[in-house]
C-alpha cells in the first residue's frame, strides 16, 4: 500500500490544509495491527483494517483457491475468508477460541484474514522499518512491505494489495531477502 | 411516487439526498428482515404453544416487506433521464453519419433502479449508435426505397411485471442476413451448412469482436459495442432479444429486473454448499428414473437426461466448478438426486442437487474483490437465515456445458 511507502512522507501542510485531519492520518500510518502466525508477529496497517470478529460459519464457496475458505455474512455484508496460513503456503491449523477474522478494506473491497490470533496496536515509526527493493528478484511486487523492528524482536509487515491478488506468494524466499 | 408525502413537507416536492445514503437504508433494511427472521425462526421457540405470538410475527413480517418495497421504490427513478441523455447524441449522430435522424420516445416515465439506471446508458447508446450507423440508410437510399428521408429511432420503455422491457426499434435496412451468416461461420459459431434460426442467428451479433461492418468508424464496427452491451446485460441479469426484418428495420430489446436488491429464488443444497436459482428459469424439478440418465462414454462420460421426450444435458456442479468436494455428488447416481432442469436461452439443462430447500425473497450481493472471479454466478445471496448461498448464472452454467 502506498501508506507504507518509504516517499509519502508528507510534505509541509499546504496553507489552509486541514490539520487535523492531515495528522490523524499521519498517526494511522504509522499504527499497526499486528497477529500470530505460528510462532511469528505479522502486521498490517490500522488504516486498513474496518474490524476484528471472532471465528464463524463459514460458508464455502466454489471456484476459490483452497486458501479462500469461503464466505462469512458480516451483519449483512458478505465477506470472503483468507486463511493466512494456507495463503502462505504453511500447514494447516485446526481453528481455536484464538483464531480471529481481521475484516480489512482492501482496493476498495473487503476480505477477512484468518489469523492465529492478535496481539496488538503497536506504533512502529518509519525509521524503524527496514524495507528491502520493491521489486524482488523475479521482478514481482512483493508481499513483504517491510520488517519493523522491535526492542526484542521483528515484526513482518504485509501488503494487502498483494496478500489479497492472485500473486503466488514466497514466503521463504521474501524473508530470505529481506 | 413519494411526491405525495414529499408535498406536505416542502414546496418544491423534490428532495435531493445522496445515493449512499440510500444504500445505507437498504443495507439497513436487508439487516431488519434477516434478523427479524432469525428471531422468528429461533430454535427457542420450537414447540410451543404461541398463539398471540403468531399474529405479532404475522404483522411484523408484513411491516418488514413494506418496509423493504417502500426502500427499493426509494431508488427508483424514471427511465427519462436516460433517454433524454440519449436524444442529445441524436444531433451528434446526425453530423457523424451524415444522416437524418430523428429519436422517438415512449414510456420515458417508466420506473428503474437508480443503479440499473446508471448503468444503461453506455450499453443504450451503442444500440444506437449501431442503429444510426448501420440500421439506417443514407436520405438518397431512403428516397429510393420509398421511405421518408428521415431515419426514426425508437426508445420505449415498459414495465411488465418484475421486468423492465427497452427497446430501440429503427425503420432502416434491417440486418444482413447473409453477411451476418458468412462471419459467423467464418468464425465458427455455425458449420458450413448450418441454417440457423433467425433469432439465433441474430445473437452472434453480440459476441466479443464480431463487426460485419467492412469499415472501422469512430461510430461502430469494432466489434467492441455490443460486447459492451452483452456484459452489462449479464451483470443486471438482463437478457437480449433481437429481431429484423429486411428492408424494414431491426427491433433490440432488452428485458431487465426493475431492482437489483431483491431476488425471488429457490434454494438449492448440494453437499455443504447452498445455491440459489432466480425462480422464472426453474422449469421443472423432479427425481428422475435410474434409467433416464444416461452417460455418453464417447463424449468423455458427459452425461444427458431424458426429459419430456427428449435428451437435455446434464451439469453436475462439482464437476463445473473448481475446489467443490466430489463427495458433495461426485459420486451419487443422478437417480438419488433430485433433477432441477433450468430453462436457457440455448435450451434446458439439468443439474442433479441433494435437496430443494426453500423458496424465499434472497438479498442479492454482488461479487467483488476475489470473488469476481467465480464463474457462473451473479452473486451472493444472502437467505433469511443469514446463510449465503450462491446465485447461480444457468445460460454461462449451460455456456460452460456446452464448451467441454
Amino acid at each position: 500500500m502506498t501508506s507504507l511507502a518509504p516517499d509519502t512522507a508528507h510534505p509541509p501542510a499546504a496553507p489552509g490544509a486541514n490539520l487535523g485531519a492531515d495528522m490523524e492520518a499521519d498517526t494511522l500510518a504509522n499504527m499497526y495491527l499486528t497477529f500470530d502466525i505460528g510462532t511469528e508477529e505479522y502486521g498490517v496497517s490500522i488504516a486498513d483494517v474496518i474490524e476484528i470478529v471472532g471465528m464463524q460459519r463459514i460458508m464455502p464457496i466454489p471456484d476459490l483457491p483452497p486458501y479462500l475458505k469461503g464466505v462469512i455474512n458480516l451483519r449483512g455484508k458478505v465477506i470472503p475468508l483468507m486463511d493466512i496460513r494456507l495463503r502462505f503456503n504453511m500447514p494447516e491449523r485446526p481453528y481455536d477460541d484464538r483464531t480471529v477474522i481481521i475484516v480489512m478494506e482492501v482496493d476498495d473491497s473487503p476480505i477477512g484474514l484468518i489469523v492465529d490470533g492478535v496481539r496488538e496496536v503497536r506504533e512502529i515509526p518509519i525509521d524503524r522499518i527496514d524495507r528491502h527493493a520493491q521489486l524482488g528478484k523475479t521482478g514481482t511486487r512483493q508481499v513483504i512491505a517491510g520488517l519493523g523492528r522491535l526492542e526484542k524482536s521483528v515484526v513482518v509487515l504485509l501488503n494487502p494489495s498483494v496478500l489479497v491478488s492472485e500473486d503466488d506468494i514466497r514466503l521463504l524466499q521474501e524473508k530470505s531477502d529481506a | 411516487m413519494s411526491q405525495s408525502r414529499a408535498d406536505s413537507a416542502a414546496e418544491t416536492g423534490l428532495m435531493r439526498v445522496p445515493s449512499e445514503r440510500i444504500s445505507r437504508l437498504m443495507d439497513l433494511v436487508a439487516e431488519l428482515s434477516l434478523s427479524v427472521a432469525e428471531t422468528v425462526r429461533s430454535p427457542d421457540l420450537e414447540g410451543l404453544e404461541l398463539s398471540h405470538f403468531e399474529t405479532a410475527v404475522h404483522r411484523l413480517m408484513m411491516i418488514v416487506h413494506e418496509v423493504q418495497d417502500a426502500a427499493t421504490d426509494m431508488r427508483l427513478v424514471a427511465i427519462d433521464d436516460v433517454f433524454k441523455r440519449l436524444r442529445r447524441m441524436g444531433r451528434e449522430l446526425e453530423r457523424q453519419t451524415g444522416k437524418k435522424i430523428e429519436i422517438l420516445t415512449i414510456g420515458a416515465e417508466t420506473q428503474i433502479d437508480k443503479l440499473v439506471a446508471d448503468r444503461l446508458y453506455d450499453p443504450l447508446l451503442h444500440v444506437l449508435r449501431n442503429a444510426a450507423d448501420h440500421g439506417l440508410e443514407p436520405p438518397a437510399d431512403r428516397a429510393a426505397a420509398g421511405k421518408p428521408e428521415t431515419g426514426c429511432i425508437t426508445l420505449t420503455a415498459a414495465q411488465v411485471g418484475s421486468e423492465v422491457r427497452i427497446t430501440v426499434v429503427d425503420d432502416g435496412r434491417g440486418l444482413n442476413r447473409a453477411r451476418i451468416l458468412a462471419k459467423a461461420r467464418e468464425r465458427g459459431f455455425f458449420g458450413p451448412d448450418e441454417e440457423p434460426e433467425p433469432a439465433v442467428l441474430w445473437k452472434v451479433i453480440f459476441k466479443e469482436g464480431f463487426s460485419t461492418a467492412d469499415t472501422v468508424s469512430n461510430l461502430s464496427g469494432r466489434g467492441v459495442g455490443m460486447d459492451v452491451l452483452n456484459t452489462t446485460m449479464t451483470q443486471l441479469r438482463g437478457r437480449i432479444m433481437v429481431d429484423s426484418t429486411e428492408g424494414k428495420g431491426t427491433r433490440v430489446a432488452l428485458h431487465i429486473p426493475v431492482s437489483l436488491a431483491f431476488l425471488d429464488c429457490i434454494i438449492l443444497r448440494l453437499g455443504r454448499q447452498l445455491f440459489a436459482v432466480p425462480i422464472d428459469v426453474v422449469s421443472e424439478i423432479l427425481r428422475p428414473e435410474i434409467s433416464a440418465v444416461a452417460s455418453i462414454a464417447a463424449q468423455n462420460g458427459a452425461e444427458v437426461y431424458l426429459w419430456r421426450g427428449g435428451s437435455i444435458p446434464v451439469c453436475r456442479l462439482p464437476e463445473f466448478f473448481e475446489g467443490m468436494p466430489a463427495s458433495a455428488g461426485g459420486n451419487v447416481r443422478a437417480c438419488d438426486q433430485i433433477m432441477v432442469v433450468f430453462q436457457t436461452a440455448a435450451g434446458p439443462l439439468a443439474v442433479p442437487v441433494d435437496e430443494i430447500l426453500d423458496r424465499q425473497q434472497v438479498v442479492m450481493k454482488p461479487l467483488d474483490g476475489r470473488l469476481s472471479h467465480v464463474r457462473a454466478s451473479y452473486g451472493c445471496a444472502l437467505l433469511g437465515n443469514g446463510d449465503v448461498a450462491l446465485v447461480l448464472d444457468c445460460e454461462r452454467l449451460m455456456q460452460g456445458e456446452s464448451a467441454r
